[in-house]
């Protein structure tokens, strides 16, 4: 009798899995171009950086300073990188499972460093004085600037936890704390982990950051052997370092992860959680807030008003005279970012619906293949797509085109992480009824589940955006001849010290920041509701 | 031993009231079922009692010690020792099947494991089970492990919220036996809430009807289906064939005949609760079934067939358009459309005529 049964559901579950498979197919080689295209750049800088011969490559990786300036942002990783887990969880518990007064604002101000440019912070860390000039400014500004994406994926994952969880742990006779830390944070474990990494490999190639700094990082370096030498091999064999360790990050990252991908083992009426009572705990986390707050918005928004108010005549007259670029730079600026936000959309859309769809060593595998993208500083990539087109698309070559194709590669991970954020919580059972409704995959996905991520899409659309909008690297080496951005004006002007005429450049791009971080608290990780928006 | 006892509790969220005044007493090693359809409270009541919720008015007592006073004394869920198995079980996804029952243990207790095996025996599971993944356990052997997690570190009381939701038939028979098993085995006291009627009677030693956000009745099983207090309780907790009639002194006279009232007392027009499994079935053949009363003849309309039973839907004659459920064996069926005979078999229960209406929530 049971024989029978089983061997009768055998053949089930075997059709249901090759429908599964078919369906994906199509996913899957979409993803395989994308990753292949994401992953050109790190192609051809192996290429040429093995193209002066392995001696040469093997030479500039033994000097001795690549190694020290290597150290130095593992030393950055290593402070920033549990600095920004800490206050990303700290702050995403307390906006979400506490009463703290004034929440949306402080989600705002949680979110909005991460779209602030970099190079702006840079610069106004830099005015502050010499100990955030050095190590710790470093560290401290990619800890404050990158730790929104922690808060928005462990936020995430709080709002999605069940609330039985805590409460069963409670009536096991674990208080507040204890609970914390048994329950609670082993659930966060895989959205800190992925938004950690995110810091870490950022940290790896970061540039914009370190821009106005006085402190030698790898990045640093290259760019700076670039600009003496202007030999591509030379800075492609220093970018193996960088490859490699992103690979093993990667890796490392992998078994840290292991299975866990925790999601709801109950399916149980949703109750939204309880919230604690900070009590007389409420001053000091707001003490503790609005500090970050400063830290991370106050001291570029605060220098920015500092420049515009405090510059002599000379110094307004001459950026009076540089107000007439603001507009065509900011057209440009704006059009630059919806275009890489578009095309970063459109590739990370295969991928991460292939990541939710079918967790397999497969999807996990092309994911984490767009995190490759991290493997080389921007100008390295540049450079890379640069030599590939003019040998082989000089139609490309020069042109806007290239450029947005690169800062999308450059920033689809991030646009992956935020649609898995949403598509993670759409069921797949909503897209199967679709099917069983006699629609295609396509169309499935355009009349179900498209509209249901719609936040997610958005919410990838506005962070590229905003970081197509903060950088610098790509647009200095990529940008066609005469044209300019609000980046490369404000840098043009920041780096000569005339910092009245920049600071228009820098507001406007504060403003964009603002408007796009508030688009991003909205639509993280959500899933479109019902009757709405 | 340990017993519960909730006086007087209510809550309302926004203006809504969920639960009123509220009184339930759970005698130690006993389980009481609270049986509610959705949105009576009974979710609710259950909270209070944890201490996840804080009752407007009202307390609630374990064994003697108060655990919560609305406005003045509000212990903790941590520090009640009391015991909840969540729907659907809840466990930590993070931790194996063993982690999750050793959860609540002090540390030495943890590590030894004894206790661990033991609480597992306790639901039917052996010690494999103990490093299992709780995510590739199946649904009845979660909520199976969620009890052993509840139960290892002896709590006062145990509390189940709909343990048996979103399992099948059969597994939830299975299931269902496995909790009473374990529960009896450490003579707990339990409180289980639920929307399924079969359910309560069958697990409770009392069951307590929550309609509204009041309690509407508690009553051992048999004595709440034989004789509810109005007619909706009458429905809820079993399938009900209501009659119009005449009370006087002790009988009634309706469609099905002159019969015994159970709780006598009330004169004149009445509401008559016969239960389908009261009437018998027997071949119209000229007079009747023979003993005792004289049987009222009707038609079979249809039946709707279980199995072991079935459940006949008849045309009363004589009366106009009434009619009746009885259930019948599954072996001598009538056919549709053919007569039968019909007799009731022991007293039945009357409430006042109209109360229908009035009864309702």
């Amino acid at each position: 009798m049971a024989a029978a049964a089983s061997s009768e559901r055998l053949p089930r579950a075997r059709r249901a899995r090759g429908v599964a498979r078919g369906r994906s197919r199509a996913l899957v080689a979409a993803s395989v171009a994308v990753a292949l295209v994401v992953m050109l750049p790190v192609i051809v800088t192996i290429v040429q950086a093995l193209e002066g011969g392995t001696g040469a490559a093997l030479h500039s990786l033994d000097a001795s300073s690549p190694r020290t300036l290597l150290l130095h942002t593992v030393l950055i990783a290593l402070l920033a990188s549990p600095l920004a887990g800490a206050i990303g969880v700290a702050a995403a518990w307390f906006v979400e499972r506490t009463n703290l007064p004034a929440r949306r604002l402080w989600t705002l101000l949680a979110v909005a460093p991460l779209t602030m440019p970099l190079f702006v912070t840079s610069y106004a860390w830099a005015s502050i004085g010499t100990l955030t000039q050095g190590y710790l400014g470093a560290a401290g500004i990619i800890a404050f600037s990158y730790y929104p994406i922690v808060f928005l994926l462990v936020a995430g994952a709080l709002r999605g936890m069940d609330p039985a969880l805590e409460e069963s742990a409670r009536a096991l006779g674990l208080n507040t704390r204890r609970t914390f830390f048994r329950v609670i944070l082993p659930q966060l474990r895989p959205a800190l982990l992925g938004g950690v990494l995110l810091v870490v490999l950022d940290t790896l190639v970061e540039f914009d950051a370190f821009v106005a700094l006085r402190y030698q990082t790898f990045t640093v370096h290259i760019y700076a052997q670039y600009e003496l030498s202007f030999s591509a091999s030379g800075a492609a064999a220093l970018s193996l370092f960088s490859i490699v360790v992103c690979v093993a990050l990667l890796f490392a990252e992998a078994r840290l992860r292991g299975g866990a991908n925790y999601t709801r083992v109950s399916h149980g009426v949703r109750r939204p959680p309880a919230r604690y009572r900070l009590g007389r705990a409420t001053l000091p986390v707001l003490a503790g807030f609005l500090a970050g707050a400063g830290i991370s918005v106050g001291i570029p928004v605060g220098t920015l008003v500092y420049w515009l108010t405090q510059s002599s005549r000379a110094g307004l007259e001459g950026a009076s005279a540089n107000l007439r670029y603001l507009w065509p730079a900011t057209l440009t600026s704006v059009g630059l970012g919806l275009a890489g936000a578009l095309i970063a959309v459109v590739f990370a859309l295969p991928i991460s619906l292939l990541a939710v769809r079918r967790r397999g060593r497969l999807a996990t595998l092309l994911e984490r293949s767009t995190y490759l993208s991290f493997a080389l500083p921007d100008l390295v990539a540049a450079i890379a797509l640069g030599y590939l087109t003019s040998h082989y698309a000089p139609g490309l070559y020069e042109t806007v085109g290239l450029l947005v194709l690169a800062e999308s590669i450059l920033f689809v991970p991030f646009a992956v992480v935020a649609l898995r954020a949403t598509l993670g919580q759409i069921e797949p059972a909503l897209e199967d009824s679709a099917r069983s409704l006699g629609l295609g995959p396509l169309r499935a996905f355009a009349r179900v589940t498209a509209p249901l991520a719609r936040p997610g899409m958005a919410a990838a659309g506005v962070l590229v955006f905003a970081f197509v909008l903060g950088d610098l690297g790509t647009a200095q080496i990529l940008l066609p001849p005469n044209m300019y951005t609000l980046g490369t004006e404000f840098e043009a002007n920041a780096s000569t010290v005339a910092f009245a005429a920049a600071a228009p450049f820098a507001a406007v791009l504060v403003g964009l920041a603002m408007l796009a971080a508030w688009v991003l608290m909205n639509r993280f990780g959500r899933v479109r509701s019902l009757g709405g928006g | 031993m340990a017993g519960l006892v909730c006086e007087g509790l209510a809550k309302a969220y926004g203006g809504r009231e969920v639960l009123r005044d509220v009184d339930l007493e759970v005698a130690p090693g006993t389980l009481t079922a609270i049986l509610g359809a959705s949105g009576s409270g009974k979710t609710t009541l259950l909270r209070v009692i944890m201490g996840f919720v804080e009752a407007d008015a009202g307390s609630v007592r374990v064994d003697g010690e108060l655990l919560a006073q609305a406005g003045r004394v509000h212990v903790s869920a941590d520090r009640r020792a009391i015991g909840y198995v969540a729907q659907e079980g809840a466990l930590f996804p993070h931790l194996s099947a063993g982690e999750n029952v050793g959860f609540g243990l002090a540390r030495a207790e943890r590590k030894r494991g004894a206790r661990i095996g033991e609480a597992l025996a306790l639901v039917g599971l052996d010690e494999s089970y103990a490093a299992r993944p709780s995510h590739e356990l199946s649904g009845g052997e979660q909520r199976r492990v969620a009890l052993a997690r509840a139960l290892a570190p002896r709590p006062r009381i145990v509390l189940l919220d709909e343990p048996f939701s979103g399992l099948d038939a059969g597994l939830r028979a299975e299931t269902r036996e496995a909790v009473l098993h374990a529960l009896g085995e450490e003579r707990a006291t339990a409180v289980l809430v639920t929307h399924d009627q079969a359910e309560a009677l069958s697990m409770g030693h009392e069951v307590a009807v929550l309609r509204g956000g009041r309690l509407a009745q508690r009553a051992t099983p048999a004595v709440l289906y034989r004789t509810p207090v109005d007619v909706d309780v009458a429905r809820f907790v079993g399938e009900a064939n209501l009659l119009g009639g005449e009370a006087r002194g002790g009988e009634v006279r309706c469609a099905l005949g002159r019969l015994e009232v159970l709780n006598a007392g009330r004169e004149g027009a009445v509401r008559v609760l016969v239960r389908p499994e009261q009437i018998r079935l027997s071949p119209a053949s000229g007079n009747g079934a023979g003993a005792g009363e004289p049987a009222v003849a009707a038609r079979v309309l249809e039946h709707v067939y279980y199995g072991a039973d079935s459940v006949v839907r008849l045309s009363l004659e004589g009366a106009e358009g009434a009619t009746v459920k009885a259930r019948a064996s599954g072996q001598e069926l009538p056919g549709a459309g053919e007569r039968v005979a019909l007799s009731v078999n022991g007293p039945v229960v009357v409430f006042p005529a109209g109360s229908e209406q009035a009864g309702r929530p």
